[in-house]
């Protein structure tokens, strides 16, 4: 893989990064740390209720209940612009309207009329 | 001893609860642990903000990023790392290990199209361009070929098909009584 060059669809591999094994700055680090010690954080938290011989019910996941409602709940931060405007109508109306005249069309030429 | 079996009964049927995830899909919050501040809002604009949303989603200051408020309706859910699960590490001990995931990670926002039955993003084993090449110059080569074979067609040649009886003369339609002239197909 030394010839790997960037692409928009192939991510770099991390053997390749330089980050990995040139970036000694304490900042870098200091992300690093963090992010472990909130990972960590809530492994201790899961495996605490795992191993809970009490518990009775399912561990309830929140990132996966705020993933759930984000997804169901776009309507609220939705705002008509330009962009979705324009991407409503390519999904919404341009089939719609293409697979009308298809089958019009077929119907159409099936009775032998000119009006196709 | 039907007491306690019924006080016990009672005491079961009140802490039974759903699961998280049909409350919040349902908007019914009496029995779910999540208030209004542990789920997703609109989109951040202040630093405080910003600090706020990301302490709520377990990410650190630096790795939060919101999507792009363009109106999509994300609101201040983050923006991970388009990485598909296939380049996680298979070897950690997850505590999903099907999904490569931990509990209480955030989960992309397209989540359910990264997992290990879909979109794979892991590097490619040859070049992005060398595939590229590999198979439109495929393709392109053999639709040229198809082309040039239906426009300039090369085979043995063929007379018409010959029919008996006169080339199927009253099948056709012709009139029985009417004699049909004889057809030469060979020449001596």
């Amino acid at each position: 893989m030394a010839d790997w060059k960037k692409a928009s669809l192939s991510t770099q591999p991390i053997t390749l990064d330089p980050n990995e094994y040139f970036n000694t700055s304490p900042e870098f680090r200091r992300q690093q740390k963090d992010r472990l010690a909130m990972q960590a954080n809530l492994k201790r938290q899961y495996q605490l209720q795992l191993n809970n011989p009490h518990r009775t019910q399912l561990i309830e996941d929140p990132a996966l209940n705020r993933w759930v409602y984000a997804r169901n709940h776009t309507l609220e931060h939705f705002r008509p612009t330009l962009r979705t405007s324009l991407l409503g109508i390519l999904y919404g109306v341009v089939p719609l309207c293409a697979i009308f005249y298809a089958l019009k069309r077929d119907r159409w030429l099936r009775s032998g009329s000119q009006h196709w | 001893m039907a007491g306690v079996g019924f006080r016990r009964l009672a005491q079961a049927l009140r802490s039974r609860r759903s699961c998280g995830v049909s409350l919040s899909l349902s908007g019914c919050r009496a029995g779910s642990s999540m208030g209004k501040d542990t789920l997703p809002g609109p989109y951040v604009k202040t630093p405080e903000e910003r600090a706020a949303a990301a302490a709520k989603y377990n990410m650190t200051i630096h790795d939060y990023k919101p999507y792009d408020d363009n109106g999509d309706g994300t609101g201040d859910y983050p923006h991970l790392p388009d990485r598909s699960q296939h380049e996680r590490d298979p070897w950690y001990t997850w505590d999903h290990p099907d999904l490569r995931r931990n509990w209480g990670e955030p989960m992309h926002w397209n989540f359910d199209m990264y997992i290990r039955t879909r979109v794979d993003t892991s590097p490619t084993v040859l070049p992005w361009r060398k595939m590229n090449k590999q198979l439109w110059g495929f393709l392109g080569f053999m639709l040229v070929l198809f082309i040039l074979g239906e426009n300039f067609k090369s085979y043995t040649p063929v007379l018409p098909k010959q029919y008996p009886y006169n080339g199927l003369y009253i099948e056709k339609g012709g009139d029985p009584e009417k004699q049909p002239e004889e057809e030469k197909h060979y020449e001596i």
